[in-house]
């Protein structure tokens, strides 16, 4: 038994070296990841629309992850499994958590906001706006699962919530007395060589950046960076919040791939509704 | 188990579209995993909703009394894509009894987290977790 918890110590521990030492982690869809599916996606041509851009229209939730496995004996019976550490809906999570506090990557508050921080971390049960069922908002939803590029306008879908935001090509801002305050901001996107940037502000107080507690004024700005390579995406976005945070925070790029399937698609996601809270006995959350 | 229902459950298990990342709060605060319990219930009502699925059975208790009791599962994703959601595909149908594995829950209100179900039909759909790095 010690030697099985020293070997599921060990795993931790190797999972957060990992982390910390991987400086460009490959995520699809935020589950996982195939190196060697990426590698040969990026070798095939990067399609380009009539103006000579590289042409971001696509379905990116390629790579095989994020599928339920469901096995089924010849009896009929299906068994639907989920992946934890010897099998232990703890440990699923618990390690969940840990993986999040101790990403290196973070934003790096000014002082007088470090217990605020500490505080919504330690009651994110209660505090973390996605919990009871509010939208992760931008950037902390990520990257869009489906991208439909015009000359004009770009269409970002998101299977989360069912969410959409529409893009300006060269649009400009409203004047920011007009800026309503939203989840996903104003936001305006431009060529830089080969590079998509979205440039978004007007935001609301109520969204996260991240899990471990990770909140942000009204200040926020956030630059969302988009270069396609062949079929596969990479996507950056960096957090300014002059307000609360000592300098911009760049968050964890993320690697997308084309899904090139003809029968990929985007599944209507149900809603959701918090039934937890009111059981819940400790603070634990992962 | 009929073809029918195995090829409607084998195209739904390789749609490529991947699952959202949602964020979620430890089981381990609400059920007690040292509490394995199971029951035989009416199906009432099922909630496909995020980030849980709640599944809702009439049980009748020792005294003869039928309480309300509500089970958490996973999200309604991989539950649909298993076809679970279809009744004519050999998924859940209200009003028929179930027996239900589960957690209890710690406050000691009538629910708990499901681990599995049997159906009527002897069949057992199992929703649990497996080691990834078991092998």
């Amino acid at each position: 038994m010690r030697t099985k918890a020293l070997a599921a110590g060990i795993s931790v521990v190797a999972l957060a070296l990992a982390y910390w030492t991987v400086p460009v982690r490959l995520v699809a869809q935020g589950i996982g990841g195939d190196t060697a599916a990426a590698q040969a996606a990026g070798k095939v041509p990067t399609p380009h629309t009539g103006d000579g851009h590289p042409d971001l229209t696509g379905l990116w939730n390629g790579g095989g992850n994020g599928n339920v496995n469901v096995v089924i004996d010849e009896k009929g019976n299906v068994h639907i499994p989920l992946n934890s550490r010897e099998t232990s809906p703890v440990n699923f999570e618990r390690d969940s958590g840990i993986r999040q506090r101790a990403d290196s990557n973070r934003p790096i508050y000014k002082r007088q906001f470090w217990s605020k921080v500490e505080y919504l971390d330690e009651n994110g049960n209660a505090e973390d706006p996605t919990f009871s069922c509010m939208p992760a908002g931008v950037p902390r939803m990520g990257p869009p699962q489906k991208i439909i590029q015009l000359p004009n306008e770009l269409i970002f879908l998101y299977q989360t919530k069912n969410t959409y935001r529409l893009i300006p090509i060269n649009g400009k801002h409203p004047p920011a007395d007009e800026l309503e305050g939203t989840w996903n901001g104003d936001s305006v996107a431009y060529w830089e060589g080969d590079t998509m940037v979205i440039d978004s502000i007007g935001f609301n107080d109520f969204g996260w950046l991240g899990w471990p507690g990770y909140f942000h004024s009204e200040d926020l700005h956030v630059i969302e960076r988009l270069r396609r390579v062949g079929n596969v995406l990479n996507y950056q976005a960096t957090a300014e919040d002059t307000t609360v945070l000592m300098k911009p925070w760049l968050l964890n790029p993320r690697t997308l791939l084309l899904n090139t399937d003809p029968k990929g698609t985007l599944l209507e996601e149900l809603p959701c509704a918090e039934r937890s809270l009111q059981h819940m006995t400790t603070k634990e959350r992962g | 188990m009929s073809q029918r229902f195995r090829r409607a459950l084998m195209a739904l298990v390789f749609i490529s579209a991947a699952l959202p990342v949602l964020a979620h709060h430890a089981v381990q605060a609400q059920f007690d995993f040292d509490k394995p319990i199971q029951l035989k219930g009416t199906l009432a009502k099922i909630e496909w909703v995020n980030p849980h699925s709640y599944f809702y059975f009439d049980v009748t208790d020792s005294k003869g009394e039928v309480k309300r009791w509500a089970f958490e599962s996973t999200g309604p994703g991989g539950l649909r894509k298993a076809g679970l959601s279809r009744a004519a595909r050999g998924g859940f149908k209200v009003g028929d009894t179930y027996s239900i594995h589960g957690f209890a829950s710690r406050d000691g209100t009538t629910s708990g987290f499901v681990t599995a179900f049997g159906f009527p039909d002897g069949r057992l759909v199992t929703i649990w977790f497996g080691d990834p790095n078991a092998n």
